[in-house]
């Protein structure tokens, strides 16, 4: 009476409650756990009442005259690709997580698709009809899943060979590649009569070509100015004397600006820096920033020359006794350029010895002092 | 009259009486239909013809549906005859609306434009909001008195006839500051900078709270705007530009200044307190509030609510003598600030012997690994009864 189905679940059911009744008497603090056993129990308990009642869904069953089945099971690869996956998740949980995790993508994969496809080759004796079956069931989760892997691989490729490569390479290398997509894009649309074995050959041929540089360049590594840049940790670095900026981003410096909301604008032409405030029509040497709140001033350079705006922002302890003056600053500004500075600043002024201001490293008897109320 | 009749007309009058005597609140300090400066005026001057146009438009309809309902009403009559579209009239009705709403856009265009001009600003107040009280500073402005930086919280003050320019912001979440007798509403943003125009034509006080949602205690985010006249105003500054002064030695309040030291100063500032070593004591919000901030207390009983402006620092009597005065005398009783006879004791103490459960506010010190260890307002710190007596006698002296 019990079909093979039903009793899988039945027995999940049961194991399940079981362990749920243990795990509430032993552990602590149980509802989430239990709530989780129970959830499995009701939800197979369920699945198993429905396997009973509709008999397993074997649409065979009364279909005994078809011929011996034996001929119409295709191979299989899935039971192979499970064990894979299996064996990865065992070993995964020895050696490293990721091998854990690929074990258990493979599994689950292998499991949907096995399972899947022994149910379409059950449901009648015609081979294109389960063939169909199955594909309704899979492709609407193979296609974009393979789509995405696909994709995913090429653009990682890609990417790395991007970043390996010099910039002027870089972009050398763009341009030809996407002539020529571009390129075969075109013959494939205008010659429909192409063989599709050619049309195939070529794509595989080239997704191949770039994921095979891709961990040519990977194994490479990055490009000179790239390792020493995260080795340096350019973002915290920044300089704020004199110098040139060496890692700023130039491109920055004119754009993100313009979108910010600033509470000031400073700005120096002809070797004077002054401030105008938000909401006040007045030019001014003190502005008023927020205390404990990042809030943002625009440096605007109308001078003759390059320059950089810095911030000081008072003093902090490194170590018992020694203080080091807070700096923050933007880059090198390019003539009649201008760029944001967001910062914070905690304590109101009377907590620092020496006035919070803004200063052009090199120019002298010129700042604008920040009062922090 | 027949019973359905009857019910119909006691439902009409119902109605009609209710909202007749709901326009009649005499205690309704929020009320958007008193604009008490000319910001609130200019909303004033657009909503009240667009309210009288759309209520003109709204009876029509209302008529016309009422005709239809009780003429057209089955009666077992045959179907009329049936006809579609009547192009005249469909055109018209789509004309008419447009042109209607085209009117009212370019009145509430102006009025937009009008309310955020900043080229006639007289004064700037930079207002920060932040979880659930905001701070007031106002940057040094000498050609109005102020020498140096004003910091203040709950009470903004404002000289009358003065056109203030708010700049509002927020440490925390999106807050947003309204008085409705004054101007509309602005939202405060966290790393940005809104600007908001205010006036008062009147001394007076004038009620808010914050209309943006922000969490735990957003009804408890009130907020006022003290308008006083050009004179009660410069003393009003004169004051807040002095330090506070050190209480005498051997007093029940020198003791709490102690206290103050020991358990407040961490997060509230004192203007002038000075550490037992000589040396100024200069608090550290940013490392013990989430936000950043706790309000500044040099002079506490110089404004009369606290906590996010939620609860009287005056208590009943003296409160109904400043907020009930006229506006020739509210500006010298505000000044009067919170006398020893005045104060609410027993709100202030319920508040230093457990904020949390007066105003909701996550201080629970077990909870905090969200905020790395910061609490979210002020929490409660266990004093004992006597440190609240010697704390209650220092905070008096903060005037
Ligand atoms: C961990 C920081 C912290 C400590 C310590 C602290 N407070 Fe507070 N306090 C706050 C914050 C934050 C607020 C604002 C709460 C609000 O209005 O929602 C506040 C508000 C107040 C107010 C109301 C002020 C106003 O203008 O609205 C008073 C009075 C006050 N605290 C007194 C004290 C006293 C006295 C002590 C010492 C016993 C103390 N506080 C300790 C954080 C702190
Ligand atoms: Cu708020």
């Amino acid at each position: 009476m019990f079909t093979p189905g039903s009793k899988f679940f039945l027995g999940l059911t049961g194991f399940s409650l079981a362990v749920c009744v243990l795990y509430i008497a032993l552990v602590d603090n149980a509802t989430g756990g239990a709530v989780a056993l129970l959830s499995i129990a009701t939800a197979s308990g369920v699945v198993a009442g429905l396997s009973l009642f509709n008999r397993d869904g074997e649409v065979a069953v009364g279909d005994t005259a078809a011929p011996a089945s034996a001929e119409q099971l295709t191979a299989s690869m899935w039971p192979l690709i499970a064990t894979v996956g299996f064996v990865g998740v065992v070993a995964g949980l020895i050696t490293h997580p990721i091998v854990f995790f690929l074990g258990l993508i493979a599994l689950l994969a292998a499991g949907t698709e096995w399972l899947v496809q022994s149910w379409s080759e059950g449901a009648s004796s015609d081979k294109v009809y389960n063939a169909s079956l199955r594909g309704r069931m899979l492709h609407p989760l193979e296609f974009p899943i393979l789509a995405t892997v696909g994709l995913g691989v090429i653009i990682i490729s890609f990417s790395r060979v991007m970043l390996a490569v010099s910039k002027d390479a870089g972009a050398i290398i763009f341009i030809v590649v996407g002539s020529a997509v571009l390129f075969a894009g075109a013959i494939f649309a205008l010659k429909p009569s192409l063989k599709k074995t050619l049309v195939v050959g070529i794509c595989v041929a080239s997704a191949v070509g770039v994921a095979a540089s891709g961990i040519a360049a990977a194994s490479n590594g990055l490009r000179d100015d790239l390792v020493k840049a995260k080795k340096e940790h350019h973002f915290s670095h920044k300089e704020c004397g004199e110098e040139e900026s060496e890692h700023f981003d130039h491109l920055a410096e004119g754009t993100i600006s313009m979108r910010s909301n600033p509470i000031a604008t400073i700005e120096l032409r002809d070797g004077k820096l002054t401030a105008r405030e938000l909401g006040v029509d007045k030019v001014t040497q003190t502005i008023t920033f927020p205390r404990s709140n990042d809030a943002t001033i625009i440096f605007r350079n109308k001078d003759e020359r390059e320059a950089r705006l810095t911030a000081y922002l008072g003093t902090k302890a490194v170590q018992d006794g020694v203080v080091e003056e807070v700096l923050n600053c933007t880059q090198m500004i390019g003539i009649d350029h201008e760029q944001a500075l967001t910062f914070k600043i905690a304590k109101p002024s009377m907590a620092s010895e020496k006035p919070y201001t803004l200063t052009v490293p090199g120019l002298e008897g010129q700042s604008i002092e920040i009062m922090v109320p | 009259m027949s019973t359905t009749t009857r019910r119909i007309v006691a439902g009409v009058s119902g109605l009609a009486a209710t909202s007749f005597l709901a326009s009649c609140a005499k205690d309704a300090p929020q009320d958007t239909w008193q604009p008490k400066g000319s910001n609130a005026k200019i909303i004033d001057d657009l909503q009240q013809p667009v309210f009288a146009i759309a209520g003109v438009v709204g009876v029509i309809v209302f008529c016309v549906v009422v005709y239809c309902i009780i003429k057209f009403r089955d009666r077992g009559q045959a179907m009329p005859e049936q006809t579609h579209g009547k192009p005249a009239l469909e055109i018209g009705m789509t004309i008419l609306p447009a042109l209607i709403l085209a009117g009212v856009g370019v009145f509430t265009f102006r009025t937009v434009f009008d309310l955020s001009k900043t080229s006639d600003t007289q004064m700037v107040v930079n207002v920060t909001g932040q979880q659930w009280w905001w701070e007031y500073d106002y940057p040094a402005q000498p050609e109005l008195g102020i020498t140096a930086p004003i910091i203040t919280s709950g009470q903004m003050v404002i000289p009358v006839g003065t056109k203030v320019l708010l700049r509002e912001t927020s440490r925390d979440v999106i807050h947003s500051y309204w008085i409705p007798a004054l101007n509309g509403k602005r939202d405060a943003v966290p790393g940005r900078v809104h600007t908001l125009r205010l006036d008062a034509d009147k001394p007076g006080i004038y009620a808010g709270q914050c209309t943006e949602f922000c969490g735990l205690s957003h009804a408890n985010m009130r907020m006022e705007t003290v308008a006083l006249s050009k004179e009660d105003f410069a003393a009003w500054v004169a004051n807040q530009l002095a330090d506070a002064k050190s209480p005498a030695e051997n007093t029940l309040a020198k003791e709490g200044e102690a206290v103050f030291l020991n358990q407040c100063v961490r997060c509230h500032q004192v203007n002038g307190l000075k550490k037992a070593d000589g040396s100024p004591a200069i608090a550290a919000p940013d490392e013990n509030v989430w936000s950043g901030a706790a309000p500044n207390l040099t002079h506490l009983m110089s404004r009369n609510t606290f906590a996010g402006a939620s609860w009287d620092l005056l208590n009943k009597k003296c409160r109904a003598n400043v907020w009930g005065a006229s506006s020739e005398t509210v500006g010298k009783k505000y000044l009067a600030g919170v006398s020893e006879e005045c104060l609410n004791q027993t709100d202030l103490r319920r508040w230093l012997r457990n904020a949390p459960a007066m105003k909701p506010m996550y201080a629970d010190p077990t909870q905090l690994s969200s905020t790395n260890g910061k609490y979210r307002g002020m929490p409660n710190l266990g004093l004992s009864e006597d440190d609240i007596d010697k704390l209650v006698a220092y905070l008096s002296t903060l005037k």
